[in-house]
């Protein structure tokens, strides 16, 4: 199997888990619990039907949106995500190289081990940096005084990490960054050669926007989970949320908001947009799906601020029906990741170009020709 | 694979079934019929969804709640559970003690391995006696009078057992207590060698709180199913359940409570809970699923007595739910049984390790400092 025989993000997957060792593989396959949000994400899409409509002329279809005052070529962008250096030597490079190929923005994960200044350096289109608040102030500012100098265009506030999600693959596996090699996953490298000579020389492991302020930023092997719950400001509140917003200046966003409430109160501190996201199912099991909330949230902040749907978003006809409810764009990480992980930015290209071919062919079949077509009339829902 | 392999319930399900017998173990992992009822236990959480609230500042949260007027450190606590000797030597020894170590209930049955008074000679954590109107005159009394002057907390009364429900494993697999020798039994034991040396070196299997009672307490050559049928009285009634709240005295629950109008009816008698419970689907296959039951309970009776959610539980998630859609606290057997049969007392702890951590971690994330913050806001059904 190569990347020539991926056409969806099934393969995608599958070549992505024979080429990374196991470990480094069900860190980004897995999520919390007993997985049972992870999977609602995706079936949550399956409860809801298109209902296309005839003869309304499609040759040509525009899929561009705007989003944080940006214009985008797709109605989608990928979301930020850690440690991409562990899934493709390239990591960061070749995502941002492969968003900036289609015109859609990239998000860069403060755990992101490529350094925002040379994201910012690599491309020009349009860019988020998503922002963990720590305990350590210092590094708080260093992250957005460097976002904004390397000219980021959105801030986004990660929300649903006050504590490590329990991702029992991880604790199965012994999966931490950089790897630990215990005997067990000794073995899983050692299976998996391509990936270990290529992690071991191409360049140094490294957490750019936290090492100058923490050991966990370089050498000590720290789990994700135990990251969020020793590095991360528990006490975290809305007047904190809302002196960054102001502080940023710019396009602010705050991922992970569910409740209508909490969507209003982003409204109120001066947000642009909110993610509308349970971390891929990776943080509380048990939690409604995005795209199961995403009405409600769009019939209360809907006007008022960009709503992302971000989660369990495996091909064009989800994102359509995401946008009909009314999100202004989808998101995903694992959307891309496993393409990266399966060849690097030519992997994050196909998987962007086979989104970007489904989107069209559905509006077509949809009778819709852009993306402002796409409304609630379009849709039945089973129940 | 050992208890430090063990994150979850499945783990400890794994691990009890590498240890014990098979009878032993499909005894603990079986329900009645098609076993229908046991899966909706645990599958009706999944019918709605949590939904959390960010920027809370929640710092730690207060995991205690009240309940049988005792302060217990977790909303979660063991459910009464017969003849715990089987799953583990120590049997409601390790129960016990690891429940007192964790600040929440242990529940003894009346058809436990250890004596009302040894237990309470060694735990001084919050206790309830669970108990069984049996057709022997006497017994029922002198189980309370004894319950009180061993100064446990709270007593509970089942009432879903009137008959022996058809556990069909039970039957292909010849488990009877004392366990009966079958070829296929014999067979079965000769597998756990370890289990077997430990049972049969340790202290006499006995029902210890009835042995001075009946005979059929140090040796019952029948299944568990026969001697429900042959001791408990059918005859139980309402006024028995009022008669023995009176002589109780303190906080008491009805145990197996599944319809809105006995949980009046209980409300009625004075009784101070109950249990919301089918018995871990081992009694009526087809019954509804406590947590399915609980918004109509809740509606009914909250506020009037306690409401404790009794099955399918396997995660904090779980508990969270049934909390914020008015359950006082929850209980659970198989949950810490199968840790029990993983590792004995050690094992118990580690199961009430993990679903402390569970509850506290996913407290925080939903955005609750302590258990009254959890309210039916927090859920959405599909």
């Amino acid at each position: 199997m190569n990347l020539k025989d991926c056409h969806n993000y099934k393969d995608f997957r599958k070549l992505a888990k024979k080429k990374l060792p196991s470990p480094i593989f069900h860190y980004i396959d897995g999520a919390a619990d007993d997985e049972v949000t992870y999977a609602r994400n995706t079936s949550a899409f399956d409860d809801v039907d298109l209902v296309p409509n005839v003869l309304r002329g499609v040759e040509s279809v525009d899929l561009s949106t705007t989003i944080f005052g940006k214009k985008l070529d797709l109605p989608f962008y990928l979301a930020p995500t850690a440690l991409q250096r562990l899934f493709h030597y390239d990591g960061e490079r070749a995502v941002g190289k492969a968003a900036q190929k289609f015109n859609t923005m990239f998000g860069v994960s403060a755990l992101a081990t490529v350094s925002v200044e040379e994201i910012s350096s690599m491309i020009d289109t349009p860019k988020m940096f998503q922002f963990y608040f720590h305990k350590d102030r210092g590094l708080n500012d260093s992250c957005l005084e460097r976002a904004k100098a390397a000219k980021f265009d959105v801030m986004a506030l990660t929300v649903d990490t006050i504590t490590g999600g329990n991702r029992e693959r991880d604790l199965r596996t012994g999966f931490t960054s950089p790897p630990k090699l215990t005997l067990a996953s000794l073995f899983s490298f050692a299976t998996k050669p391509m990936w270990g000579i290529n992690y071991l020389t191409k360049g140094k492991f490294e957490l750019p926007h936290l090492q100058d302020f923490v050991k966990e930023g370089t050498s000590t092997n720290s789990s994700i989970g135990s990251y969020f719950s020793t590095m991360l400001d528990q006490s975290m509140n809305w007047k904190d949320a809302e002196k960054l917003c102001s502080k940023w200046g710019g396009h602010f966003a705050l991922k992970g908001v569910m409740s209508v409430e909490d969507a209003k109160k982003a409204v109120d501190i001066g947000c642009t947009g909110i993610m509308v996201s349970n971390h891929g199912g990776r943080q509380l099991d048990g939690s409604r799906s995005p795209f199961d909330q995403l009405a409600e949230i769009v019939d209360a902040v809907g006007d008022k601020l960009d709503v992302i749907c971000e989660g369990g978003i495996h091909r064009g006809t989800h994102m359509l029906k995401a946008l009909s409810l009314g999100a202004k764009a989808c998101s995903g990480g694992r959307l891309y990741l496993y393409a990266l992980a399966a060849a690097g930015q030519a992997g994050v290209e196909r998987a962007l170009g086979l989104y970007k071919s489904e989107l069209e062919r559905d509006m077509k079949l949809m009778g819709c020709k852009t993306i402002k077509d796409l409304n609630r009339n379009n849709l039945r829902f089973r129940r | 694979m050992n208890l430090n392999d063990c994150y979850n319930y499945n783990d400890f399900r794994k691990l009890a079934k590498k240890n014990l017998p098979a009878p032993i173990f499909h005894y603990i992992d079986g329900g009645s019929d098609d076993e229908t009822t046991l899966k909706r236990n645990t599958e009706s959480f999944l019918k709605c969804d949590l939904v959390p609230n960010i920027l809370a500042s929640v710092g730690e949260p207060d995991l205690s709640t009240n309940v049988f007027g005792k302060k217990i450190d977790m909303p979660i606590f063991l459910s009464p559970v017969a003849m715990q000797r089987l799953f583990h030597h120590e049997g409601d020894k390790a129960s016990a003690r690891a429940a007192e170590k964790f600040g929440t209930f242990y529940s003894m049955s009346t058809m436990a391995n250890s004596s009302i008074e040894e237990i309470s000679n060694i735990s001084s954590g919050p206790k309830m006696f669970q108990i069984y109107i049996h057709k022997i005159k006497g017994l029922t009394d002198n189980l309370i009078d004894r319950c009180k002057s061993s100064g446990f907390n709270a007593m509970c009364l089942t009432v879903d057992t009137v008959t022996a429900g058809n556990r069909e494993r039970d039957h292909r697999w010849g488990f009877t207590t004392p366990p009966k020798m079958t070829l296929k039994s014999i067979l079965s034991f000769m597998k756990r060698p370890k289990w077997t040396f430990n049972y049969l070196s340790h202290e006499k299997f006995q029902l210890s709180n009835v042995v001075h009672f009946t005979k059929k307490g140090s040796s019952i050559a029948k299944g568990v199913m026969e001697y429900i049928n042959e001791q408990y009285d059918p005859a139980m009634s309402w006024r028995d359940a009022e008669y023995c709240i009176k002589r109780w005295g303190g906080p008491f629950a009805i145990k197996g409570v599944m319809s809105v109008k006995d949980a009046k009816r209980a409300v009625d008698i004075g009784a101070s809970a109950i249990l919301l419970s089918n018995h871990g689907g081992r009694q009526l296959d087809g019954s509804r699923a406590p947590f399915d039951q609980l918004p109509a309970i809740a509606e009914a009776v909250a506020g009037k007595l306690e409401i404790i959610l009794d099955g399918g539980i396997r995660r904090g998630t779980h508990v969270l739910k049934a909390l914020s859609l008015g359950a006082t606290a929850c209980s659970f057997g198989k949950g810490f049984l199968f840790a029990l049969g993983a590792g004995g007392q050690k094992g118990v702890e580690a199961i009430l390790q993990i679903m402390h951590d569970e509850i506290r971690r996913d407290m925080i994330l939903l955005g609750c400092k302590n258990i009254k913050e959890l309210s039916k806001s927090n859920i959405v059904f599909r």
